[in-house]
This record gives structure tokens, C-alpha cells and sequence, in this order.
């Protein structure tokens, strides 16, 4: 049952949740509008990959190809296999959505990015399926709101940010926050630093696949560390102590 | 095929991607060994391109100024772990760089 009505107080806390994520995505969302104003292709079109591709990355390499004049089947290969991830978050998300009505499957897949995940899992986490849904909601609207309007605001006004700012860099910052924050536990702990490792190896690979094979290559050493006793974590980013629901 | 219909195109494919599990699932039960690997999905995905970000940034300066970038890295790494707080990596690795980058010779 998915009433949204009823659970307004865990729309916000999703919200909330997600704030500390806008930290670190609003400054990406401005790079890509400035790198959209600054590239060989409409400016509308440059915004558009905002609300259809809804993935940084992938977004710029999209930006970056067409302004170079690319073979536009190979900006569609190189924009997909770096959204290959997409496929893990949609299989982390499906038990919670298993049974939901189309119509949310739809909305919520759609949604579906980084953030938004790490955020839904946590609600899912602490608050169960049907406020979880509220709280993943919340949070990923929130998300996708302020994703739509930095690259907006990047595209009119952005290429007036100084660049000793050096806002690229609010990313990995974030990132490494986020992995170090995850060190506890010895899965994600196996995970993470094989990982970044593999990621290191294959930074030369084509096509930016060396983000989905040094995702691969930490999700099978995190698979060799055992369980966490009895209790299954069902958040990525949280210790396996809790159990869920 | 022109700008409009290539982005069109990646859109297209990359909601296919999200909704590929979720209707999949919906129809069959996923192993626990799969439940396990999408566990770690969010902790490898992170690493990963944190440390891709990292290098890049650093070879996109060369040896010299590359020290800038380390360092905001050694001091968000030690302000996680202090602080036990993600959000501790932004707060203080950017004023880290910053200055580094300052005290840095250009």
C-alpha cells in the first residue's frame, strides 16, 4: 500500500535526508550546465540531458562526445555502459518494490541514481516498506528538483563561478566520505578497497568501463568476506548489525 | 541522427537499465547470493569512482601541483574517521585544497 498522503512526515525526512547529498551534487549539476553552455550542441539539448539521461557522468560524456562531433552511435554506447550501474540499483531496489503498482515502478525506476538510492535504503532500513517508500520519494524528487535546476543555473550564469573554486572536486570528496564513513563492517570494507584498486588498474580503459569493472571487482571481494551473523544488512552503507523491517 | 535524437536515444536506454531488475524481480525471487552482491553495489560503486575521480584530477594537474589535491584527500580521510561523519569529507577537504592549492608554486 502506497499511501503518500499519510506518511507526509517521512516525505520530509527524506527531503532532509537527501540535503547533505545536495552538498556535493548541486556543484556537479553547475559543472555540467557550464560545460552544456560552453559545448557545440543546443543549449536546450545540453539541459534536456538533465531530466532524460539523469546520470552525471554519463551526462557529460554525452555533452563532451556531441561537442566533438562524435558518431552519435558511439555517444549512445559510451553514454550506456557508463550507466551500467543503473542495472545494480535497479536489482538493490526491486525486493522493496516488489508487488508496488506499475505506476510507482515507473516513477520510482525513473528516479533511480546514486543518491537516491543510498537514501531509499536507509528509509527502507529504519522505517520498513511502506513508509520507506515516503521517505525514498521525498528524498529523490527533492534530488531530482535541484539536479534540473543547477544545471539550469549552470547553463545561464554558471561560467561566472571562479575556478579556483575547483567545485570538480566536491564529488570525490563526497565520495570518499561516503566509503570511509562504510569502513566498519568487513563485506563493504573488502568492497571498497578492491574497488578503488581495480578502479586505479583500469583508468586507462576504454569507453569509461573501468568504473563498472572495478565495480564488479568489489562486489566479488566483498562476496568472499562472510556474513555478518545472522542478521542481513539490507542498506549497502550501513553495518549488517540491524535487522531489517 | 542528430544531438536531439542521441540524447533521446541514452535516456531512453538508461531508464530501460532502471527498470530492468525491478520488472525482472517482480517475477522471479532473487538468489540470497545476488541479494548479497547488491549489498555492496552502493560501498564499490562509491570507491570506484572516488578513486578514478582522484587520479584523474591529479594527473589532470601533473606531479608537481597534484600534492593539492592528495592533501584535501588526507584531511577529508582523517576528518571521516575523527568525526565518523561523511559530510566531514566536503567541510574539510575543500579548504584543504584550497589552500594547498594556494601555497602551491604555480
Amino acid at each position: 500500500m502506497i499511501s503518500l498522503r499519510a506518511n507526509r512526515r517521512d516525505v520530509a525526512a527524506g527531503a532532509r535526508a537527501m540535503v547533505p547529498w545536495l552538498a556535493g551534487i548541486v556543484p556537479f549539476g553547475l559543472v555540467i550546465g557550464v560545460s552544456a553552455a560552453r559545448a557545440d550542441v543546443p543549449a536546450l539539448a545540453g539541459w534536456l540531458t538533465g531530466p532524460l539521461i539523469y546520470a552525471g557522468s554519463s551526462q557529460l560524456a554525452t555533452i563532451g562526445m556531441l561537442s566533438a562531433g562524435a558518431a552519435p552511435m558511439a555517444v549512445v554506447a559510451v553514454a550506456l555502459v557508463i550507466n551500467v550501474r543503473l542495472i545494480f540499483y535497479s536489482a538493490t531496489m526491486a525486493r522493496h518494490w516488489r508487488g508496488t503498482p506499475w505506476w510507482w515502478r515507473l516513477a520510482a525506476g525513473y528516479l533511480l541514481v546514486d543518491p537516491s538510492v543510498a537514501v531509499g535504503l536507509d528509509g527502507y532500513r529504519r522505517l520498513g516498506r511502506g513508509r520507506g517508500h515516503a521517505h525514498y520519494l521525498g528524498g529523490a524528487v527533492l534530488l531530482w528538483v535541484c539536479w534540473l535546476a543547477a544545471i539550469g543555473a549552470g547553463l545561464t550564469a554558471g561560467a561566472g563561478l571562479p575556478a579556483w573554486l575547483h567545485l570538480e572536486f566536491v564529488i570525490p570528496l563526497y565520495l570518499v566520505g561516503q566509503a570511509i564513513a562504510k569502513l566498519a563492517d568487513p563485506a563493504p570494507r573488502r568492497a571498497i578497497f578492491a574497488a578503488a584498486a581495480a578502479a586505479l588498474l583500469a583508468l586507462s580503459a576504454p569507453l569509461q568501463l573501468g568504473i563498472a569493472l572495478a565495480m564488479a571487482a568489489g562486489i566479488a571481494a566483498g562476496l568472499t568476506a562472510r556474513p555478518a551473523g545472522s542478521a542481513q544488512s539490507i542498506h549497502p552503507l550501513q553495518p549488517s548489525t540491524e535487522v531489517p523491517r | 541522427m542528430n544531438a536531439w535524437t542521441v540524447i533521446l536515444a541514452a535516456g531512453l536506454g538508461s531508464y530501460l537499465f532502471r527498470l530492468s531488475m525491478i520488472v525482472l524481480f517482480d517475477r522471479i525471487t532473487m538468489p540470497a547470493r545476488l541479494q548479497r552482491a547488491t549489498e555492496l553495489v552502493a560501498p564499490a560503486a562509491f570507491a570506484a569512482m572516488a578513486a578514478a575521480g582522484i587520479a584523474t584530477t591529479c594527473m589532470s594537474l601533473g606531479a608537481a601541483r597534484a600534492a593539492a589535491p592528495l592533501a584535501a584527500v588526507a584531511v577529508a580521510v582523517i576528518a571521516v574517521l575523527r568525526t565518523g561523519s561523511p559530510q566531514a569529507a566536503i567541510l574539510a577537504g575543500m579548504p584543504a585544497l584550497w589552500v594547498a592549492t594556494a601555497l602551491l608554486p604555480t
